[in-house]
């Protein structure tokens, strides 16, 4: 069978294109939807909703468009750029490609480029987060200090820095500089507790009781929230405008999930807009300037036939960008396989194919922690390099808790598989190594000094203060088509008692690391010592109390004899020692006594061999 | 100050002039304290004590489609093995069908190198990622390929495999699990999970070659493991016993028991023992008691009940104490995962996939449940029923008390050694008449004396583990057997010629070793007692009485009678069960079990010194 052409191509569909005169020329607002269907069956959809705001930093904030709820926040903060994601799941690079966008580390992740310096940025972080974390329902109080760093190789700005001159006391002009700050908390649970703050700051909300929708009408949470992936990201940035501009402020709410009609529709890979979100475009936002529903064909190799409906008006095979008028409501894409019975899963992961895919493929990352003891740990990352020919260099990042103290001496990597390029040891394929241990924070002056974080007694014995993560990075070069294994010692801390959390005892989560240009690899979990804080552990204390208490007593009076000067002399009391070996001699003594000096007894093992034996 | 003085002299005094009586009584209460422990009145009902678990608490959706689906697997596997597929190809064909249904599947190879040559196998393994999960814990669905009857003869599990094969198709298309799913199909019988749980958390032995994993999840909390061998099954018994008798958490078999008597109608029991109070016509080859009890005593409800319970307890006893896994689950424990065995008791019927999905879907909701690993009391235990269970406070008790009279004879020997007594006579002022009276005069103990022979025999104890676990040891066994339990024989003498004989003033030898080896033996068992207690009591029973009773050879009892009998008690098993030998130094070679090295440099030791005290002349 051959395959039409009209299929072969990407389509966009736009729904609407309706831009109203009302709407201020100083704000901006676009809305996008790019469905992705996956070589296994699954879809991803991204769903974006930009809003540009062309305006001073001066202005009073009478936004339209821009959300006031963030432009106050970033206002109060003073903050450039802000990256905030929200996930639930783990990113498949081996089966989905790259993301749409690239922010999909497992839970919550922020970053922010601020201006200022030291201690002012640390006080607008905690501003910040804590901002967002009412905002947003999330819990990015959290990510304290002990969560924080700036790791300003892999967190590059996105957008443009600006630079504010202003002048000094002394006359002289100054301009500042940006700062990073960055934090993970990998265990965050993302609900729709935090989607519901997230509608309310578009424009066009999901459209419940207005006439007036948008394509944040598809996000249904009980379809979003059954998706093998989901999340939700606030991206900020800044665009600087040229000599004359005051620049732009990009806001960008991003939607994406991975969902799978594979196991709603049980076999088949068909979907369409109500398959996916069991709701249909039925109306427009008057407000958004374009409003598209883009769709990117399969690959030949994983494509088959199939048929996309309703049909592209026109479309270019890889960066369609296509203008169509307003259609009739609803409006529902589909993509149908009829020849197809089931679906039928090709091989996991990107192998074979032709060059061209293969050398696209990201790479394929595993990171474990490998030794199940309590105390130590291996922390194994093996990185593949699908290219044929080309050397994969990345940089890779951890930022591991406090909780945990690499031990970088032991930092090694091995080709396991494939060539090794002829080169060798740890130097050829670890360079540019950087290492910020942990360092103690002083505890901040809201918090009770008997924090329950950890003290590490490894590294600090003195005192129970907060500590940073400690950040590792590295360069690492891949040979090309073999895998990488790097391996570093873990020791792990022995916390207080008080410092363990009253809740569960799942484990300690440590974040997944960054290979950048942004891959996140899957958080980790590991086990502290840990006690079972249960009724057998305070049996066992108890016990052991008990049993220590017996201990001592008995040794005491096996090890001490203890009797009784008899001054009189000759007297029928005749006793010397203790213990099962003094009852010798005092049957000994009823027969025959001693002579005084061999009576006087003393407190200690000097009672003869017996004595001796006793306190062996 | 001076009464209470007095008073703890006077009981001290009492205990050493009852000494003997008081260890009579403690042995006789600790032995038959072990006899009891199956007595109904000593065990509790099991109840579920982690409350986050809520077994048969959910709807399950396997189906007749899956029961399909099995059946269509069970058919290819059956094709494989009557083309007598090796194991690369059925590992291939498993990996396939994993990967046919979307899963990060692939394929271990490892080679184990032991004394009796190498082992080797395919395993095959897949990965689903759940939903929404982060992955960073997970749950192992697993059978091997060859199935626990008989300890791994050569039955294979052909129904366990197409279980988990369609429980893998099942489990794919539900988008409620929080913790990733690991199907693992291990080659062979024991040899292939451990392998790939080793390679999985990245501990590989040296004697084991294989490469890390290709895929791998988070952390393993939970693991069920199917074993299914039969046509049809009539019972789900459960195994539990791990390497070096680690127990899994109890929590995990009392959610079993729920689920499978509520969600799958199934009766459990405990291993392949079936409840005789199901089978009353076959009473007779359940008992365990002897034919000449009268058979009104045997066939009554108590005695049945007696009877049931002795079965379970002596069956957890023989693996616990050998440290032998009772089927693939027990590799697990080493890694801190919960693991059991579902093992389909082989009848005609009721029961088939249909049940045995159902049950293994809510025991994995049930163990998706979790928040935190299984952790609380539940890991001391003696499963007597499926429905009742001994805790830790109500068996200990019996080895402690043994371990506590053998101290006491240690302690005693101890104190005998240091003195001697001396008869001379005396003439009181009174009447003129000599009378002959003891003294009791210290005397030395040859210490260093005992402690070398105590050392050269747990040296040889080393060597003689070493020997066992040779290759050419194992090529020969039946003579080699022989000749070192002949050796054995002569031991004693070539020891004593090489000590120095201590001054004569000095205590004898064999007072200072006897004392030495039942204090060290007493120790070994109350030690070993919280660990495992299974171990403890064998070796209370076969080290409490006889430690006890050695004594030098009198006229009374010929010594090389004595002595005999102590040389067979420590090295006669090496000719009279060789099977056993070799199961030990395989499991200690390929799963790192400590029981052979244990009787060899622990247990042997210890009766070669009591014979050692039996040669001596007194």
């Amino acid at each position: 069978m051959t395959r039409t052409l009209k299929l072969q191509c990407a389509v966009v569909v736009v729904a609407a294109l309706c831009v109203h005169a009302t709407v201020a020329s100083s704000e901006e607002y676009t809305e996008d939807l790019l469905l992705r269907p996956l070589r296994d069956g699954k879809v991803a959809s991204t769903f974006t909703f930009t809003t540009l705001l062309h305006s001073s930093p001066d202005d009073a904030q009478h936004y339209t468009l821009f959300p006031l709820a963030l432009g106050q926040i970033l206002r109060a903060h003073a903050v450039t750029e802000l990256h905030l994601s929200l996930n639930a799941g783990k990113w498949d690079y081996r089966q989905w490609h790259y993301p749409d966008h690239p922010a999909v580390a497992t839970g919550a992740e922020l970053w922010a480029w601020m201006p200022g310096t030291g201690a002012d940025i640390d006080a607008r972080w905690a501003g910040l987060r804590n901002s967002l974390a009412g905002l947003f329902c999330a819990s990015l109080g959290s990510l304290d200090q002990r969560r924080t760093l700036a790791p300003t190789d892999a967190y590059q700005p996105l957008g443009d820095l600006p630079v504010f001159q202003y002048d000094t006391a002394n006359g002289t002009t100054t301009s500042t500089t940006h700062h990073l700050r960055h934090a993970t908390l990998p265990s965050e649970n993302v609900c729709t507790e935090n989607l519901t703050p997230f509608l309310k700051l578009l424009p066009c909300k999901d459209g419940a009781s207005t006439h007036a929708c948008s394509l944040a009408r598809l996000l249904n949470p009980q379809r979003l929230f059954d998706a093998d992936w989901h999340g939700m990201g606030v991206h900020v940035r800044w665009l600087g405008g040229g000599e004359h501009s005051e620049g732009t402020i990009e806001l960008k709410l991003v939607v994406q999930a991975v969902l799978d009609p594979v196991r709603t529709s049980g076999g088949r890979r068909d979907w369409s807009l109500t398959s996916l979100f069991d709701r249909v475009l039925d109306g427009t936002c008057p407000v958004a300037g374009s409003s598209t529903v883009r769709v990117v064909l399969p690959s030949e190799d994983s494509g088959g036939m199939y048929r996309l409906s309703p049909e592209a008006e026109t479309g270019d095979a890889q960066h369609p960008e296509v203008e169509a008028h307003a259609r009739p409501t609803p409006l529902d894409v589909s993509m149908a396989w009829h020849t197809e019975r089931v679906f039928e899963y090709p091989e996991y992961g990107y192998h074979g194919g032709d060059g061209n895919e293969y050398a696209h493929a990201p790479p394929t990352i595993h990171r474990f922690l490998h030794h199940t003891a309590q105390t130590h740990g291996v922390l194994t990352l093996s990185i593949t390099n699908p290219a044929r020919d080309a050397l994969l260099r990345v940089g890779y990042l951890e930022t591991l808790p406090a909780l945990v103290v690499p031990w970088v001496s032991t930092l090694s990597a091995e080709v396991v598989s494939g060539k090794d390029g002829g080169m060798d040891g740890r130097g050829e394929y670890i360079s540019d190594l950087v290492y910020h241990p942990s360092r103690a924070l002083s505890p901040p002056p809201s918090s009770p000094p008997s924090s329950f974080w950890p003290s590490l007694a490894s590294l600090t014995p003195s005192t129970s203060t907060l500590h940073s993560p400690s950040l590792l990075q590295a360069t690492l070069t891949v040979p090309p088509n073999s895998t990488l294994r790097v391996q570093l010692a873990l020791s792990k801390a022995f916390l207080r008692y008080t410092e363990h959390p009253p809740d569960a005892m799942r484990g300690w989560d440590l974040p997944g690391g960054v290979l950048f240009p942004r891959i996140h690899t899957p958080a980790l979990l590991t086990d502290l010592p840990t006690p079972d804080f249960s009724m057998p552990y305070n049996v066992i204390i108890l016990s052991c109390t008990l049993l220590t208490l017996v201990f001592g007593s008995v040794f005491n009076a096996v090890t001490r004899g203890w009797g009784i000067v008899d001054l009189s002399g000759g007297g029928e009391d005749n006793n010397s020692g203790s213990g099962v070996g003094g009852d010798k001699e005092m049957k000994d003594g009823e027969e025959e006594p001693k002579g005084g000096e061999e009576r006087v007894i003393k407190g200690g093992d000097g009672e003869g061999e017996g004595g001796k034996g006793r306190g062996m | 100050m001076v009464t209470k003085l007095r008073r703890r002299r006077a009981f001290s005094a009492l205990i050493y002039h009852r000494l003997s009586s008081v260890m009579a009584a403690l042995f006789i209460v600790g032995y038959l304290w072990m006899i009891l422990i199956p007595l109904p009145p000593l065990s509790q009902g099991t109840y579920i004590d982690e409350n986050a678990l809520q077994p048969a608490q959910v709807n399950t959706y396997w189906n007749w489609v899956d029961v399909h689906k099995a059946d269509q697997y069970l058919y290819q596997l059956e094709a494989l093995r009557h083309n007598n597929a090796t194991s690369e190809q059925r590992a291939v064909f498993i990996r396939n069908e994993f990967s046919k249904l979307g899963l990060a599947a692939s394929i271990q190879m490892y080679e184990f190198s032991t004394s009796s040559g190498p082992v080797r196998g395919h395993n095959a393994y897949a990965i689903m990622a759940s939903p929404r999960a982060s992955g960073t814990e997970a749950i192992v669905i697993s059978a091997s390929w060859i199935s626990c009857i008989d300890e791994g003869s050569n039955t294979p599990n052909m129904r366990g495999i197409s279980t988990v094969l369609s429980l893998a198709a099942f489990l794919k298309n539900q988008s409620l699990w929080a913790k990733d799913l690991i199907f693992v199909i291990g080659d062979n019988y024991l040899d292939g999970m451990h392998a790939w749980l080793n390679a999985y958390h990245g501990t590989i032995p040296s004697n084991l070659n294989t490469d890390l994993l290709q895929h791998s999840s988070g952390v393993i909390w939970t693991a069920l493991n199917i074993d299914y061998s039969g046509h049809s099954f009539s019972h789900l018994g459960v195994f539990f016993e791990g390497l070096n008798g680690r127990l899994p958490n109890q929590d995990l078999m009392n959610s079993l028991y729920l689920i499978a008597t509520y969600t799958g109608g199934v009766p459990v029991t405990v291993y392949d023992h079936l409840d005789p109070s199901e089978f009353p016509n076959k009473w007779e080859e359940m008992s365990i008691f002897p034919s000449w009890i009268p058979s009104a005593i045997r066939k009554s409800a108590y005695a049945q009940l007696y009877s049931y319970r002795a079965r379970n307890v002596l069956r957890q006893l023989g693996y616990q104490a050998r440290g032998r896994a009772s089927g693939v689950h027990g590799l697990f424990h080493k890694f801190r995962i919960d693991a059991i065995t579902l093992y389909a008791v082989p009848a005609t019927g009721p029961h088939g996939f249909h049940a045995l999905g159902k049950i293994v879907e809510s025991t994995l909701r049930t163990a998706n449940n979790l928040l935190e690993r299984l952790h609380a009391s539940f890991f001391f235990f003696i499963l007597t029923s499926p429905g009742t269970f001994m805790k830790i406070g109500t068996f200990l008790p019996s080895a402690i008390l043994i371990s506590v009279a053998m101290m006491f004879g240690g302690l005693r020997e101890w104190v005998d050694a240091g003195v001697t007594q001396q008869h001379y006579t005396t003439t009181s002022k009174g009447d003129k008449t000599p009378t002959t009276k003891v003294k009791w005069v210290p005397r030395s103990r040859p210490v260093l004396h005992a402690l070398i022979i105590m050392i050269i025999t747990h040296i040889m104890g080393i060597a003689l583990f070493s020997l066992i676990s040779t290759r050419w040891y194992m090529d020969s066994n039946s003579t080699c057997s022989l000749a070192l339990v002949g050796l054995s024989l002569f031991l004693p003498s070539i020891i004593l010629q090489g000590i120095p004989q201590p001054s004569s003033t000095a205590a004898p030898v064999w007072m200072v070793l006897k004392s030495f080896n039942l204090c060290f033996a007493s120790t070994i068992i109350s030690i070993t007692s919280l660990l495992n207690f299974s171990l403890a009591a064998a070796l209370a029973v076969t080290l409490g009485l006889p430690l006890t009773l050695a004594s030098p050879s009198s006229i009374a009892s010929p010594p090389l009678i004595k002595y005999a009998f102590y040389c067979i008690l420590a090295t006669g098993w090496l000719a009279l069960c060789p099977r056993e030998v070799a199961d030990a130094i395989w499991n200690w070679e390929v799963l790192g079990v400590w029981f052979g090295p244990f009787v060899c440099i622990i247990y042997v030791p210890l009766v070669i010194q009591a014979s050692l005290v039996c040669f001596y002349q007194s």
